[in-house]
């Protein structure tokens, strides 16, 4: 139908209210694009720093143990599908400080992780965490002139890949969030204020509550050690509240290492000792396991809960060992782990979309209502084309065209505004969180007094539209000028609420996509009622009068 | 009115009825109008204001629909009456072309556009690119004759009165029909401007169209062949 085309094509270029809802269009989904974009990323950066922080699948039994462990890694390192696997101990204890009032410590309550760390960069994203390293070239260059990291040297360093794990001095890598001396910079980097603070020139004390394989708690125990080096994994979470310790050390201060079993049933000895009945297995609470890339997690969870049948199996046929490995150890996908983090923001990303359906509505409304009234406006064209021939439904493809170029046009116009300010979402934020530069507050000011002339020109001309558009202009723009005067920055991104240091700046293009057609359909909607009623325009009435 | 000749006449209306529906109230226009244009003849149709002229006119140009019942409009024989909503679109495309007093030009598009909207109706846009410029031409060979080559580009708002409804009658002819219908088509010119109009529908009379008139003026009626009167919602003939 060519006509239509012509015509719709003609009346998108002849009137500019119907550019309103084009604006709204647009607005409607870059609100959408940039809200959900920035969700999806956040949940994307929660699922890599889940792989990063702990693999792909995690076998644990919490607080007694996996006894035997050793024998279920040689099995796993024997299975398809399985490149790495390192044994931890996830517990809970007390740090005491190096600095506080004279006399007084500080304590914090800590997450410990007692590691092997060559077996953990295996698995996870160890050594690229390690914050404090010697830079190579490549570092160096991204680095500001002042930064601390430069100039990082300590014998100790290097000790964050060995822990001096039943060495002489038991080494300790902290969370880079942990001391609040730690400033954060806006490069992100961290420098230590005072200098003196800076943490791997310090020792600290640990305690630990050791829980023995039946479930029962004895006298906590204390370990010394030096803070090798400071590990930043960029989720706030655990940058703020993790310790990692040699896994040795963890074993002997939680009375997890190897040692001798006694008679439960407390019979003793001719010596009057409890009777020895055999030995009581190292144990690890935790086994972190990496497959294949590209495999998916539920593929090698499969392959990880097999390998623990075998060992099980093993372990049970075998009369020398005493303590038995759990049956049920939890096995999770690192998503499964990450469950209670994740479930939550999916479902607020849903219901942004359901809330955002409703904003659309109201663009569908504005565009009913502005096509309701050109309808009324243009009958008498319709009446016109009626007489020429034109079917009805001719008459009403031409309105239905309209409105879904302009929801293609507000689609597509949205788009690029969102992804534009998805893109650059973090110098915005960046920029928000300074007192606004003078140069803008001066572009502001002039174009309001740009407006101020428009508005005094509109007056000795004797227009009242324009003089009202162009003061309401002026006003608006004085407004932001004064804003912009006043603004003193603000921060709306706290990685302690959001976990991480960036705000995700990613367009999630299917998302993006889902909303674009929503905006189309909602335009066609809109533009359905007032393209009905052109069908319906009886052309004798229409052309009656002038 | 029959002159013996046995083949059908082009356009008749037998016994029309119209009859508007003013809430309760029933408001009978035409009750029993009848008509026939031969091929290629010049009808006027005089009436006083408020007769339904312009409703007879519409009727037989397929935009409104007479009274269901007796009377029917007829093209060649065929009672308009029994086409579908599709038929009855190509037939006011196509067979009949409208002319109004006050032009009903569209004011968005080119006089050029104009002209050549009916030629575009019934077009999809798949074989409109082969089509394009043979309409194009013709529809400007048309404005060219009504003495409009320098306008085609305009707007219909920057033309005057007669010029405008030089375009109108362009776009009428467009698809070269076979009968013309026009409600007052000088009604809103003065007799100069009107003067030309109808020299200029005279000329299209004279190669083969036929027409139907509606006019208040006794003078201008009188450049047809014939003239009807519609009196009590009937026709009349003045001979
Ligand atoms: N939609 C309608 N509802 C009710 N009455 C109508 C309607 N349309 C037309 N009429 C009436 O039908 C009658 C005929 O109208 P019509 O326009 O055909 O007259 P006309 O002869 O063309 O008059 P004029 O010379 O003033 O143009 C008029 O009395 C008019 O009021
Ligand atoms: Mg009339």
């Amino acid at each position: 139908m060519v006509y239509a085309s012509l015509l719709s094509n003609r009346y998108l270029t002849t009137r500019v209210i119907p550019l309103i809802a084009v604006l709204a269009v647009a607005l409607n989904v870059a609100l959408v694009v940039i809200v959900v974009s920035v969700m999806t990323g956040f949940l994307d950066m929660l699922r890599n720093s889940g792989r990063t922080l702990m693999g792909d699948v995690v076998v644990s039994h919490e607080i007694v143990g996996i006894p035997h462990y050793q024998r279920f890694l040689e099995i796993l390192a024997e299975t398809d599908g399985v490149t790495a696997a390192s044994p931890v101990i996830e517990t809970f204890g007390l740090v005491r400080m190096p600095y506080g009032r004279e006399g007084e410590s500080r304590v914090e309550p800590v997450q410990v992780w007692g590691i092997d760390p060559r077996t953990l960069a295996e698995v996870t994203g160890y050594t690229e965490a390690i914050y404090w390293k010697a830079p190579d070239p490549d570092r160096l260059a991204g680095m500001a002139e002042d930064d601390p990291r430069r100039e990082a040297a300590s014998d100790r360093l290097d000790e964050a890949m060995s822990l001096n794990d039943e060495g002489a001095a038991p080494a300790m890598v902290l969370g880079i969030e942990i001391s609040p001396f730690n400033r954060r910079t806006r490069d992100g980097s961290y420098r230590p204020e005072p200098p003196a603070a800076w943490m791997p020139l310090h020792d600290v004390t640990l305690s630990l509550v050791p829980v023995s394989s039946g479930g029962r708690i004895s006298e906590p125990r204390e370990g010394r050690f030096q803070i090798a080096n400071e590990f930043q994994s960029k989720v706030y979470q655990v940058d703020s509240q993790r310790v990692m310790i040699g896994l040795a050390e963890a074993q002997r201060l939680l009375r997890m290492a190897e040692g001798p079993l006694y008679d439960p049933n407390g019979e003793l000895d001719e010596d009057g000792r409890p009777k020895r009945i055999g030995t009581s297995p190292a144990r690890a609470t935790t086994i972190l396991v990496r497959g294949v890339d590209g495999m998916a997690p539920a593929e090698i969870k499969m392959r990880v809960a097999t390998a623990y049948d075998r060992f099980l199996a093993e372990v049970r046929d075998d009369p020398e060992a005493k303590v038995k490995p759990p049956s049920f150890p939890d096995i999770q996908t690192w998503e499964e782990r990450l469950r209670d983090l994740i479930a939550p923001v999916e479902k607020e990303r849903d219901l942004m979309n359901v809330l955002f359906s409703i904003i659309y509505i109201v663009s569908a409304g504005l565009v009913l209502s502005i096509f309701w009234a050109i309808v009324h406006e243009k009958s008498r064209d319709i009446g016109i084309l009626r007489a020429v021939g034109a079917s009805r439904l001719g008459v009403l493809w031409i309105f239905l065209r309209w409105g879904l170029v302009l929801g293609v046009i507000g689609a597509f116009v949205g788009l690029g505004i969102g992804a534009l300010v998805v893109d650059n979402i973090n110098a915005i934020h960046d920029a928000m969180g300074d007192p606004a530069p003078g140069w803008s507050v001066a572009v502001a000011a002039a174009l309001a007094a740009a407006a101020l002339a428009a508005t005094i020109v509109a007056a000795v001309r004797g227009s009242l539209m324009h003089g009202l558009v162009w003061s309401l202009t002026t006003v608006l723009l004085g407004l932001v000028a004064f804003g912009l005067s006043r603004h003193e920055g603000a921060v709306m991104w706290d990685p302690s609420v959001y976990y991480f240091d960036r705000i995700p700046s990613r367009v999630d293009l299917w998302r993006a996509g889902l909303t674009m057609i929503g905006a189309v359909v909602f335009s066609l909607l809109g533009a359905a009622i007032p393209a009905a009623k052109a069908a319906d325009v009886d052309p004798v009435r229409a052309l009656r009068y002038e | 009115m029959s002159d013996g000749s046995r083949t059908p006449p082009l356009l008749e209306a037998v016994e029309v009825r119209k009859t508007y529906q003013l809430g309760a109230t029933e408001v009978p226009v035409l009750h029993g109008a009848s008509l026939e244009v031969r091929g290629g003849e010049w009808l006027s149709v005089m009436g006083s204001s408020g007769s339904g002229k312009s409703t007879l006119l519409h009727i037989l140009g397929g935009l409104d629909r007479a009274d269901r019942g007796r009377g029917e409009v007829r093209f060649e024989g065929a009672s308009i009456a029994r086409f579908g909503n599709r038929d009855l679109d190509r037939y006011r495309n196509r067979t009949v072309g409208f002319v109004f007093q006050f032009y009903h030009l569209l004011p968005e598009l080119s006089v050029l556009e104009n002209a050549m909207l009916p030629g575009l109706v019934g077009r999809v846009p798949f074989a409109w690119r082969q089509e394009r410029s043979a309409l194009m031409s013709q529809a400007s060979d048309l404005l060219e004759r009504f003495g409009l080559a320098h306008r085609l580009r305009h707007r219909p708002r920057e033309l005057s009165g007669g010029e405008r409804q030089r375009v109108a009658i362009a776009r009428a002819l467009m698809n070269r029909p076979r009968v013309l219908l026009a409600d007052e088509p000088t009604g809103n010119l003065d007799s100069r401007t009107g003067g030309e109009i109808l020299d200029l529908l005279a000329e299209e009379h004279r190669r083969g169209l036929g027409i139907v008139m509606v006019t208040h003026d006794a003078s201008i009626a009188e450049r047809a062949d014939r003239t009807l009167w519609l009196r009590d919602g009937r026709v009349v003939e003045d001979s």
